[in-house]
């Protein structure tokens, strides 16, 4: 037989008292919660814990006693056992520590009254992390308590994660007990996020109704329901942390913006950078209506449509001339819009971009309709030259006896065509390429956009301050190995089975090596592991 | 026959050719009658000379309506052709040619009204002539060779694929061919006018004269030779004013097509050997899935 006890490492040092915790029901081990200090009355121990009871549906008991203190074991023997009949249970622990000394001194009492040593149980404690169980959310919370019993870990991590309430009080609470748990320096930050949480709502309400774009997350992040589940909650933290970076970055712009007139230096460059644009596209229809490349143009319809695109960009040059006095105007009002976020900045910037390339837009169009319809027409004339056509019925291509006049104008409207395609299909292969730059620029803002949205802030955060809150297991190592002492054992949490673990050993470890000069190697060395 | 040795011990019922029945004969089995089935050439005809010769006449008078376009084309490149001359030509004949259809074609039966062939054209005329400038400009920054090259390409597809068992109306692909041809051709004339008198033409030879050649055929049985002939020697005596080695070429390609070829048909129909019989032809079909996979 042997005996397992959870131990929780934040009661090492606690002084003496009662263990509360709960024996694992059809297991042979034991959960211990926290410490109940000494000065207290027993009827409100077992009151406290009926109430807990009630609250948690969790079947928290005494286990024993711990001491902890230089005074010497044999005074508090009697002691011990007095309590032990009143807080009356099949089986009583008897832990004590020495100060300075490892390991702990085990003592199980039967209800009969005689103890129980070594000989009989082999005791293994294993020491666990309270706050990394607790956070770590390795615990199954939709699960039912007949999948609890399970597994053993399964029951120690519902057992924990159930008995919150317990962790709720403080040293800094004024009640009739003092425990000693997690939580008992003061629980963490609780009274920013108590703020937050209140301060949230209406603030967000008011921004929602500013900028609905993100109206969506807004309602993910403040709808009135709590997170029930882990992955929400890191959803919710993720998009609420995006958003504050997003705005900071956003205001950071706008400061830089509006400093040393840096909007009209921007709008000065704009204009011309505009015209440079339209005048280096007049030269290249200049280049494609001569000969480009040696390619076999029909002159005829390249002068068509290089005039008529020409005719364009003089428009769009004339356009660019009105516009340039308020520019510069234009450029203000739109930089406020910074305060509302890095990501509406760059939205508003991908539109500028458009909207000063809307002559390439244009000839990407008529290039592509014209190109388009001189490739449907040519695959249905194609099918009229094999006397061939395309049944719409049937979906297939069926013979087909056309007349004389039919297949007369067909052919002649096939050899036309057929002749003019490649002029078309260059110059609708120049503007798609020109169209393809713009549409990359606009395709990286909005991907710079969609980074900023949804980079997982909030879990990298996590990640380097608290690793444990991602943890996916847990692994035992031996903390403390004495023959005839029960076996120490330390329950850690690891992140995944592949990445290595970096407990501040390894990283002591290392520091050593390099101040040794040994070798180091990026791969982990096998370590004695066990899940 | 393996299956017949096996089984002739002394079968008590005779084997009958059924399937409904249950026999003790194995499924592969056939008795001697098997081979009295056979059957040999039952679907060989033997052609006479002259009539073949007179059907190969068609294929001649087709490559000598290729090489009178041909020629017409080289004259009017060179000028030596006013577009004028030749349009009324064209005029004159298409008129003939439409009196003689109509009168060779029987009464009550037609298909089409005067007036619809009026407005096919009205419709050949207009489209041509507002076509053809455009036309025109087509193939300027084409070379002459790849023109050329796609020229003959598409005439000897038009060759190739012109319905000759049952010239009715042109096939689309071998017409369009030739009309593909012509255009290409057209559009390196000097002039606008050039350009149209040649798709006229063009059409006049590839579209039209299939049609009352075809009429003459079934109305008129005896006419049909002399056509084909006068279209033979119009062609080479056109060639030959042009490029006299070219017109031998064609000569010499005509007279195989038309006596050569069909003595060498009657000749080899001797040597067909086929067999029929009461058995499945095996097929071999190749499991291109396995080479696929």
């Amino acid at each position: 037989m042997v005996l397992k006890i959870f131990f929780p490492r934040c009661c090492n040092m606690a002084d003496s008292g009662l263990l509360v915790g709960r024996w694992i029901p059809g297991q042979d081990s034991a959960v211990v919660l926290a410490v109940i200090h000494y000065p207290f009355i027993p009827g409100q121990v077992k009151k406290y814990l009926s109430e807990l009871h009630s609250q948690t549906q969790v079947d928290l008991t005494i286990l024993g006693s711990w001491s902890f203190s230089k005074d010497s074991q044999k005074d508090m023997d009697e002691f011990l056992k007095d309590l032990s009949t009143i807080f009356s249970h099949s089986r009583w622990l008897q832990l004590s520590r020495e100060p300075g000394k490892k390991g702990f001194a085990c003592e199980v009492v039967h209800k009969n009254g005689h103890a129980a040593g070594d000989e009989e149980h082999e005791i293994i404690f294993v020491h666990y992390d309270q706050r990394k169980v607790m956070l770590s959310q390795l615990h199954p919370v939709q699960e039912n308590g007949a999948d609890v019993k399970s597994s053993e870990l399964r029951a120690v991590f519902h057992t924990v994660s159930q008995s919150e309430p317990l962790f709720l009080f403080d040293k800094y609470d004024d009640g009739p007990l003092k425990l000693t748990h997690w939580q008992s320096d003061g629980r963490e930050a609780s009274i920013l996020v108590e703020l937050i949480k209140q301060a949230s709502v209406p603030v967000c309400m008011l921004l929602t109704l500013l900028v609905g774009y993100r109206t969506e997350q807004f309602q993910t992040v403040f709808s009135t329901s709590k997170a029930t589940t882990h992955m929400e909650f890191m959803r919710k933290a993720n998009i609420f942390v995006s958003f504050f970076v997003d705005t900071a970055l956003g205001l950071l712009l706008i400061s830089w913006l509006y400093r040393e007139n840096r909007i009209s230096y921007l709008a000065n460059t704009l204009v011309p950078a505009a015209d440079h644009v339209a005048k280096e596209l007049q030269n290249l229809l200049e280049w494609l209506m001569g000969a480009p490349a040696g390619l076999k143009m029909n002159r005829a319809l390249d002068e068509v449509l290089g005039k008529f695109f020409l005719y364009h960009i003089h428009l769009w040059i004339s356009y660019i001339r009105l516009m340039s006095p308020f520019i510069e105007m234009i450029l203000w009002y739109v930089g406020l819009s910074a305060c509302l976020g890095l990501t509406f900045a760059l939205s508003v910037l991908s539109d500028i971009v458009a909207l000063l390339t809307f002559h390439i837009y244009c000839f990407y169009v008529y290039g592509a309709r014209l190109y388009c319809l001189k490739i449907y027409g040519l695959s249905s004339l194609w099918r009229l030259f094999r006397g061939k056509k395309w049944n719409v019925l049937r979906q297939r291509v069926d013979s087909c006896s056309y007349d004389l006049d039919q297949l007369f104008l067909g052919t002649l409207l096939f050899t036309i065509l057929l002749f003019l395609l490649p002029t078309t299909a260059l110059y609708y292969l120049v503007f798609t390429l020109l169209r393809l730059v713009v549409v990359t620029f606009q395709g990286l803002i909005h991907l710079s956009v969609d980074f900023i949205n949804s980079f997982p802030l909030f879990a990298l955060g996590l990640r380097i301050c608290r690793p444990y809150r991602l943890a996916e297991g847990v692994k035992f190592c031996v903390l403390h190995e004495e023959p005839g002492a029960p076996l120490h054992l330390l329950m850690e949490c690891y992140r995944t089975e592949t990445s290595s673990c970096s407990s501040r050993d390894s990283w002591l470890t290392l520091v050593k090596k390099l101040f040794v000069g040994e070798l180091i190697y990026p791969w982990r060395q096998k370590s004695t592991k066990t899940d | 026959m393996g299956a017949d040795s096996d089984a002739g011990e002394t079968p008590a019922v005779p084997w009958r050719k059924v399937l409904y029945e249950r026999q003790p004969f194995p499924d592969n089995y056939v008795d001697r009658r098997f081979l009295e089935e056979l059957r040999r050439n039952i679907r060989v005809r033997q052609y006479s000379y002259w009539s073949v010769v007179r059907e190969a006449g068609l294929v001649s008078q087709q490559l000598s309506c290729v090489a009178l376009f041909l020629t017409l084309w080289s004259y009017m490149e060179q000028g030596n052709v006013a577009p004028s001359t030749l349009l009324c030509t064209g005029l004159g004949c298409s008129v003939l040619g439409y009196a003689l259809y109509e009168a060779l074609g029987g009464e009550g039966c037609r298909e089409r009204t005067r007036c619809a062939d009026l407005q096919s054209a009205a419709v050949f005329m207009a489209f041509t002539f507002g076509f053809s400038p455009v036309l025109k400009t087509l193939t300027e920054s084409v070379s002459t060779d790849t023109v050329y090259a796609m020229s003959a390409g598409m005439l000897t597809a038009h060759l190739v694929f012109f319905p000759y068992t049952q010239p009715s109306l042109p096939g689309s692909l071998s017409l369009n061919a030739a009309l593909f041809a012509s255009v290409c051709l057209a559009s390196r004339l000097p002039g606008t006018l050039h350009t149209f008198a040649m798709l006229s033409c063009g059409l006049l030879i590839f579209a039209l004269w299939p049609c009352l050649l075809q009429r003459l055929r079934r109305a008129a049985q005896w006419t049909f030779p002399w056509a084909a002939g006068t279209v033979c020697v119009c062609g080479v005596g056109g060639v030959w004013t042009l490029w006299p080695v070219g017109a031998v070429l064609l000569f010499l390609a005509l007279i195989v097509l038309t006596l050569v070829c069909p003595l060498l048909l009657v000749r080899l129909q001797r040597h067909k050997d086929n067999i029929h019989g009461p058995w499945d032809e095996a097929e071999i079909r190749e499991d291109l899935s396995r080479f696929l996979s």
